[in-house]
């Protein structure tokens, strides 16, 4: 499957779903609308970029996620909010040990799982949010070496966790009591299939088939991988984003459209599968 | 002779005390002065190798080639604090240079030899990816051309590399000539207060 940029949603400015000074971090839901963070607000937008709605939160928004309850996470320095659908504040989740800065999140009906680009640790909760373990504690480097500030992961349908370790080059994968499961990845500035620079991926999201879709800084890039660390596709490059772009978090839907934000543009570009090789529709057969 | 004080007594004291402060306080406006008030520095906000934003674009080298002494006033400085100590740095290594079989790229940015890299804290011997690395810089080698500032900018790096004029080595000419050749204007004389 091969992916093309179909529109650009939000952006720099001061109209209702755009934003004037930050955009860090982007999620979405059954439904396949889009929620994203920055400005310290938290917004919602329809597939197509219609805005739903839009709210303040406590601290600026570094992650957001989707709940079975379809309640609203944000992951911000010192704490996590947790908003209703509708937008109300239900919870704040304070932990200033634990939670410096949350940077990525994953909730299940048992477990939470936070990035904390302080400690560099992902932190496994059961659902009464008590500790249960520590994710990467055991690295050699003390935990994941994220030069760039960011932690990212992202939950396999098997219960895997999937974690961008940008300055070691590699995507890794853990059980959730820490176990390591492996890793790809290594430096290359010219094969495509490596990772370029000092620190590369910065972040990573899943498709639905579990393929491996990452951002890249300097130059911004979207690549996708398959479950076997295989480059699937370049998907776009610096002609897309802006070249002083990093940190650039992302999402797939569950169609596989996927959502990146471009952190200077401030846009979120949604990039849509291309018709299967084959497949039938009103335009007619796919060559 | 009597040990309580007059009032022209006091009034004498004080006004002995008052002309000492005043001196104290012309003698260290005088040693400012004789030291000079003013120097020259490089603004990083506006030079173009650490100006965010510019990005794509080559390396200043003018603050190496224009300096009136052999080996130019200025130095690239590691702000520690802020260094990533990454295991592929893009200061140190030319990143687009092929992969050697270690993995690692297999030519350095430095045309000098200027930048040492090495492990830092306990390091794993197996597999060279799992350590911190220190990058420090040898100002005897450094002649302040720009390279590894470009190349540790934001976002390749982090920035924590800058250029710095070393006050002890430059002449402090009223008519630089870094300053006259450099084209963002950055290097400029400043109040040293």
């Amino acid at each position: 499957m091969s992916y093309r940029l179909d529109r650009k949603l939000a952006g720099r400015g001061t109209g209702e779903s755009q934003f004037r000074a930050e955009l860090r971090a982007v999620a979405c839901d059954g439904e396949r609308q889009w929620y994203l963070a920055g400005d310290q607000e938290l917004e919602v937008l329809t597939s197509d970029g219609r805005l739903v709605n839009r709210w303040a939160t406590g601290r600026p928004g570094w992650s957001v996620a989707i709940d079975e309850r379809q309640r609203i996470w944000v992951g911000e320095p010192g704490q996590i909010e947790i908003f209703s659908a509708q937008g109300q504040l239900e919870d704040t989740w304070r932990s200033t040990e634990l939670f410096r800065l949350v940077t990525a999140l994953a909730v299940t009906p048992e477990e939470v799982f936070v990035a904390d680009a302080g400690s560099r640790w992902i932190h496994r909760f059961d659902s009464d949010r008590r500790l249960l373990n520590h994710i990467g504690d055991k690295h050699r480097k003390g935990g994941f070496h994220i030069p760039s500030g960011v932690l990212d992961f992202a939950l396999d349908r098997d219960a895997t966790l999937v974690v961008a370790n940008p300055g070691m080059h590699r995507v890794e994968r853990y059980d959730p009591d820490g176990t390591s499961r492996g890793h790809f990845g290594r430096f290359g500035q010219q094969d495509p299939a490596a990772f370029p620079g000092c620190c590369n991926p910065t972040n990573l999201a899943l498709g639905p088939e579990g393929e491996i879709v990452v951002t890249e800084k300097a130059g911004p890039r979207l690549k996708i991988y398959d479950r076997d660390g295989v480059l699937s596709e370049v998907v776009a490059d610096s002609a897309t984003f802006d070249v002083a772009c990093k940190n650039m978090d992302l999402a797939v839907d569950r169609d596989g459209s996927i959502g990146v934000i471009d952190t200077i543009a401030l846009d979120l570009a949604v990039f849509e599968p291309k018709m299967k090789p084959g497949a039938i529709s009103a335009e007619g057969v796919a060559p | 002779m009597s040990d309580r004080y007059t009032r022209r007594d006091v009034l004498e004291i004080s006004a002995r005390g008052v002309a000492l402060v005043g001196l104290g306080g012309l003698g260290s406006l005088l040693a400012v002065k004789a030291h000079g008030d003013d120097a020259w520095w490089i603004d990083p906000g506006k030079c173009v190798n650490s100006r965010l934003g510019a990005l794509g674009v080559e390396a200043c080298q003018s603050c190496a080639t224009e300096c009136v002494l052999p080996l130019s006033a200025v130095r690239a400085v590691n702000d520690f604090a802020s260094c990533g100590r990454c295991y592929i740095c893009p200061a140190y290594f030319d990143i687009h240079s092929a992969v050697g079989p270690d993995g690692l790229p297999s030519k350095t940015l430095c045309p000098r030899d200027a930048i040492k890299r090495e492990p830092i804290g306990w390091i794993d011997p197996d597999d060279p990816a799992n350590n911190y690395y220190e990058y420090t810089i040898d100002e005897s080698l450094c002649n302040g051309c720009g390279l590894c500032v470009m190349g540790c900018k934001e976002p390749a790096g982090l920035g924590s590399i800058k250029l710095e004029v070393r006050h002890d080595v430059c002449l402090a000419c009223n008519r630089c000539s870094i300053s006259t050749a450099c084209p963002e204007d950055a290097y400029e004389r400043l109040p040293t207060t």
